[in-house]
């Protein structure tokens, strides 16, 4: 039964529970709902901030000042979710030493709730990123990593679901092709899938089975390939698919001033955002709805 | 309609379940993360005895350089790329003479791989972490006279300064190129070792040309190791940009 006669022929139905002294029409009212989205890429165990005399970053990052900051967004929005688009681990010795131990215990404690697979977290091999997945308590989502032969079958996931107040979000996550990139004796048998082709299956399914109101791609592909412009990438993903309203992007270390908002296929809005690297900066997306009986067809306001 | 339906299609209508989300509005923007924000406490708690841990051994200086090394590309050269390529020779080659009896020709990595510059002054085992932070492998390779032209015909093509070692005499003439290999002329019937890391070897960066090689010899010495016995061997680093490109 479509929601629409489901309304009408309960009509009835409600006058009489108005009858009865309860507010039933304040439920059907609108009711503005908010979703605060934090996001981090390529932090690359930079635990600690620069140093005041480091020649283009000083005094800036750090993991503890992200908590804090994190911290305050928390209270300001209860329903917020942290998310991260990978490479996670390599880049300073705490992950020469502890092998990613710190990341994770760290990224748990800021209760991240998911993250994808970047290559480098392929860099102490498969199993030392296996070895690691304890300390981590937050999911990690890969839909064109094929893991089935490797020991990270079922240990992730293509998608997770989360549901905010009421509103369903979908995440999904992408990883870059690996051969090439990565030595094969690091990644062993895991399988690489065409990003273009798994974005139509798992959105059609998050959008049309799971019904989400918001989806969320974390990819790893990179923004750009100026000099290879037809490589797979988040504006190419963008523009190539439908359905996706967020790409958290990652591994090229752009450092986007804001937002990039691209028309996809169906020629509607996907906003773009990746936050460079070395957790220098954080990302913020507010996304705002409205409670309401119908899908409406107004469109939505962007300000980035 | 009885009542039992009555009170179930009520509380559906109650619980709200099915209500649309309609996305009204979206404002995105980018924090930076500075000394305006305070460090959580608990997080500092946190890392405090990793850092004591990693601390002591990584502020071990070990050389000196009076300038800064940097991936700067000057005619497809770098000061840090040349030092690189340089000192992984030096130190790989006798580690290849006693397994093998033979010398290596030379040695060929990515600009890539260099992740971090060699500022003036002290150099501490952090800084070889910083430049070097991969587990890379050092290996050596023979290549048969068409994978050299190859390798030679991807370093022509290339714009970035990939770290050849100063074995290589390479005058580029637009898409021409003479090569000369510690002194003597390229021969494309002869077959030739070339030290790599073990991520490039496999096709890393493109360099599909070190992919099967005639013979593949794995040194087990990593690269940073590599790095940081060299630091430990000399008082100070000397590098320069030298003749081993020259661009007509």
């Amino acid at each position: 039964m479509k929601r629409r006669d489901f309304i009408k022929r309960t009509g009835a139905v409600s006058t009489l529970a108005l009858a009865g002294g309860l507010v039933l029409p304040s439920m059907i009212a609108k009711k503005q709902k908010h979703i605060t989205i934090l996001h981090t890429n390529d932090t690359h165990s930079h635990i600690e901030p620069f140093s005041a005399n480091h020649s283009r970053n000083p005094n800036r990052g750090g993991v503890a000042r992200r908590a804090t900051l994190i911290q305050q967004i928390r209270q300001e929005n209860s329903n917020t979710l942290l998310l991260d688009a990978g490479d996670i681990f390599q880049g300073t010795p705490y992950f020469n030493y502890f092998g990613g131990e710190l990341e994770f215990k760290l990224m748990s404690m800021l209760k991240y709730d998911v993250a994808t697979i970047g290559n480098h977290d392929f860099d102490n091999s498969i199993e030392g990123l296996y070895k690691q997945l304890p300390n981590a308590k937050f999911d990690f989502v890969s839909a064109n990593y094929d893991f089935k032969n490797t020991v990270l079958d079922t240990h992730v996931k293509p998608y997770k679901i989360m549901v905010k107040e009421g509103v369903k979000i979908g995440i999904f996550g992408l990883g870059i092709e690996l051969e090439g990139l990565v030595n094969k004796k690091m990644y062993k048998e895991t399988g690489y899938l065409d990003p273009i082709e798994i974005t139509q299956d798992i959105t059609d399914q998050l959008k049309n089975k799971e019904k989400c109101d918001l989806i969320i791609c974390l990819s790893h592909l990179g923004y750009y390939y100026k000099s290879n412009p037809n490589k797979i990438s988040d504006l190419n993903l963008a523009k190539a698919t439908k359905n996706i309203d967020l790409i958290i992007g990652g591994h090229t270390h752009t450092f986007l001033p804001k937002p990039t908002i691209v028309k996809n296929s169906d020629g509607k809005n996907t906003l773009i955002n990746q936050v460079g690297a070395y957790g220098l900066n954080l990302g913020r997306i507010d996304f705002y709805f409205d409670e309401a009986n119908e899908k409406s067809t107004k469109s939505t306001t962007i300000l980035v | 309609m009885k009542f039992t339906h009555f009170l179930c299609l009520f509380l559906l209508l109650v619980s709200c379940k099915k209500t649309e989300q309609n996305l009204t509005k979206i404002t995105g923007k980018n924090i930076a993360i500075d000394t305006t924000i305070a460090a959580s406490e608990e997080i500092s708690k946190m890392i405090k005895p990793y850092k004591e841990e990693l601390t002591g051994d990584m502020q071990e200086p070990l050389t000196f350089t009076p300038i800064d090394l940097t991936k700067e590309n000057k005619g497809k050269q770098s000061n840090l790329g040349n030092l690189l390529a340089d000192l992984c020779i030096e130190m790989a080659n006798p580690v290849f003479l006693e397994k093998t009896k033979t010398n290596i020709d030379f040695s060929m990595f990515n600009s890539g791989g260099i992740r971090a510059i060699i500022p003036k002054g002290v150099v501490t085992r952090e800084r070889a972490f910083k430049v070097m932070p991969f587990e890379n492998e050092l290996v050596v390779v023979t290549l048969s006279g068409d994978k050299m032209q190859e390798l030679i015909q991807y370093f022509v093509k290339t714009k970035a300064a990939h770290p050849l070692s100063k074995n290589i005499d390479l005058t580029i003439n637009k898409d021409d190129y003479t090569l000369k290999i510690n002194g003597k002329p390229f021969d494309k019937n002869k077959t030739y070792t070339v030290l790599t890391t073990d991520y490039l070897q496999s096709g890393g960066d493109r360099m599909n040309f070190f992919k099967n090689p005639l013979k593949l010899t794995v040194l087990d010495y990593k690269m940073r190791d590599c790095i940081i016995d060299y630091f430990k061997k000399v008082d100070t680093l000397k590098t320069a940009i030298d003749n081993r490109i020259k661009l007509k």
